[in-house]
């Protein structure tokens, strides 16, 4: 099983995805303060943290689902985080996948997949639906094309949210707790198309609390606290000789 | 229809439950009926004895369940065994003897309703002056207007059922204006057509929905008017223009374009945020995502609110009278003032608003059923756990 990697990359030290200076708040409450951080091509870059911590509103920002009160997001040159930039252009080269799985209710597995690509490439319905299939098969659901969303399971929900994103050929994904919603025998199935997709050159940035996960796929880890990224390092190097205190007692809950 | 028929044949097969106190309670509704004045076309007026025969056996019911029901109480811990009610053949016996209780009285009910609303309906069309009877007096009115009450009929449907259509196509209009966001992408201008659009949709709103129908409907009549008029013509070209109905139907439009406007937002707002920011992280813009994904899904909560308009407009267009619309409440008016009777003339109009609502109901509740029988339950299956999207700041 082999999911495709992303063939597009200006360059290969140019960042993906470069953070700057990046603030946010909610109703006066700041939850991201001086966010810096580059996500390489090919590089899976995995966020740990304490809930409230402000990775999945770091995750949000990538993708301008929240919007920075300052600094700036840097996309295929351009920044996201500007006024009047087309989000929406950019956005399609962002993927991502949430928590609750948001498959679109009113449609079937494979029309969720297509819609995006047939609405905004102006993909032919056929050639749109070869390349859902393809997604659809690397992930294990070829034989659900069909099925009604609202029928699946948590775990093939969330794996038709992996394709539908990839039916898009983004050069970023964006992974917001993909398994919190789910039971730990199901995380597996999700998590493993997760490490196909990272083997297979894709540029990941991973909220989650999948301390294995985080180990043994990322390239990068980053641990944030309190609204600020305390820490960023190898994934070693942060589980065998954190720097921080607190890096140290978050970690060592989930090593016990 | 085979399997009402098998319920109602299996019922009667089986010992019901309702032997004693509930066939009193009918036996009882039989003597009352008995009790009531025979009308001309009475058959049982011609057997006395034999409605007399069951009267007593009636009587003898209630007597019967009576001390079933003392003897209940005083042996209330060993009635299954000692109750003579309770062994097979007399739990038998009186299971047929309901029957014949019932039987008696839906012979009662015949006798005095069906047949003294009939004859009652005869009288009426035979008489030639205000008779004296009330139920007379209704349906000779309602004989002597039918002309008129067929005439607010068809004007009350068609207001009901073109204004709700139509305010069905301005709501969907207005609540697309209403629910519009400033997107980061939009240009100044686009920022400020959202501004002015959505001020717009709130203003509509608040201005119909808090003033009563009837008040809008004599300022639109008049102000109509007013314009036409102001065209340099002559009255009798204004009456056709803007006839009475036209402007009643303008206003049953728009009066219910806001509230339907406010039920398609109430459904569109009860779908799950994470599906517009899923259409959204794809790339598809405010509007796409709104016309492709989150619509479709906020239109089926919608529905219920949506057909519950039309059967608000069957009622709410009487306040249209006013302004001389020759709806049903007009006509029933008409009918009141020929004869100087308000209660009976509007009686009538009560019953035919009654059976107009009860059919639009009943239609549309097909309809709804129809429209979801694809909608399943929306959010997780059973292995997902709830969603709490948006809780980590």
């Amino acid at each position: 099983m082999a999911l495709d990697a992303t063939s597009f990359s200006p360059s290969a030290n140019e960042p993906v995805i470069r953070v700057e200076g990046l603030r946010k708040s909610f109703d006066g409450n700041v939850v991201l303060r001086d966010i810096e951080l580059s996500v390489m091509p090919g590089q899976v870059v995995t966020i740990i943290g304490a809930s409230g911590s402000g990775k999945s509103t770091l995750l949000r920002c990538l993708n301008l689902l929240e919007t920075p009160d300052a600094g700036h997001v840097w996309f295929h040159g351009a920044d996201l985080a500007a006024d009047h930039v087309n989000v929406n252009k950019l956005r399609e080269k962002i993927g991502m996948v949430f928590q609750g799985f948001n498959l679109f209710n009113n449609m079937n597995v494979l029309d969720n997949c297509t819609l995006a690509p047939v609405t905004l490439k102006k993909m032919s319905k056929d050639k749109a639906e070869q390349t859902a299939m393809r997604h659809l098969e690397a992930v294990g659901l070829a034989d659900f094309a069909r099925a009604d969303v609202t029928r699946l399971s948590g775990g093939q929900k969330q794996r038709v949210a992996i394709a539908r994103a990839l039916c898009m050929q983004p050069d970023l994904m964006l992974f917001d707790e993909p398994t919190s919603a789910l039971d730990p025998e199901i995380s597996g199935e999700v998590l493993s198309v997760m490490r196909d997709l990272a083997a297979g050159g894709m540029t990941m940035v991973v909220v989650t609390h999948e301390m294995a996960f985080a180990r043994n796929v990322s390239d990068e880890l980053v641990f944030m606290d309190k609204g600020v990224i305390a820490e960023a390092s190898s994934p070693d190097e942060m589980f065998t000789a954190p720097k921080l205190p607190r890096t140290r007692e978050f970690l060592s809950r989930y090593l016990d | 229809m085979a399997s009402a028929f098998s319920r109602i044949a299996s019922f009667a097969r089986r010992d019901h439950r309702y032997v004693l106190l509930g066939t009193s309670a009918i036996a009882a509704i039989g003597m009352m009926l008995s009790s009531q004045p025979r009308s001309p076309m009475s058959f049982l007026a011609h057997a006395f004895t034999v409605e007399l025969v069951m009267y007593y056996l009636l009587v003898a019911w209630i007597v019967l369940s009576a001390v079933a029901l003392v003897f209940k109480f005083t042996h209330w811990k060993t009635y299954a065994q000692t109750a003579p009610f309770t062994k097979p053949g007399v739990v038998r016996a009186l299971r047929l003897g309901s029957y014949v209780i019932w039987a008696m009285v839906a012979i009662l009910v015949v006798d005095r309703v069906v047949l003294g609303f009939a004859s009652a309906w005869a009288a009426a069309a035979s008489a030639t002056s205000m008779p004296k009877d009330m139920l007379v007096q209704v349906l000779y009115m309602f004989q002597q207007g039918k002309q008129t009450y067929i005439a607010g009929v068809v004007t009350t449907i068609e207001l009901a059922v073109f204004g709700t259509v139509i305010a069905f196509f301005l709501a969907i209009l207005l609540v697309a204006i209403r629910i519009m966001e400033i997107d980061r992408s939009d240009n100044d201008f686009t920022r400020f057509l959202k501004k002015v659009g959505v001020g717009f949709a709130k203003f509509y709103s608040t201005i119909v929905r808090g003033t009563p129908m009837l008040v809008q409907g004599v300022i639109i009549y008049y102000l109509g008017i007013a314009v036409v008029s102001s065209f340099g013509f002559s009255i009798t070209e204004v009456n056709n223009i803007w006839s009475r109905f036209t402007a009643g139907l303008v206003v049953v439009s728009l009066n219910s374009t806001a509230y339907m406007m406010e039920v398609l937002r109430g459904g569109i707002e009860s779908v799950d945020m994470g599906q517009m920011e899923a259409a959204r992280s794809l790339g598809l813009s405010q509007w796409q995502a709104m016309i492709k994904v989150v619509f479709p899904q906020g239109i089926k909560f919608a529905i219920p609110g949506l057909s519950n308009e039309l059967v608000i407009n069957i009622k709410d267009s009487s306040v249209l009278s006013v302004i001389g619309v020759f709806d049903l409440t007009f006509a029933a008016s008409t009918v009141a003032g020929i004869y100087y009777k308000q209660l009976n003339a509007y009686l009538v109009a009560a019953v035919a608003y009654l059976i107009m609502t009860a059919i639009a109901s009943w239609l549309l509740g097909r309809l709804s059923r129809r429209l979801n029988v694809k909608s399943k339950p929306l959010g997780s299956t059973s292995d997902a756990k709830p969603l709490s999207l948006g809780t980590e700041a």
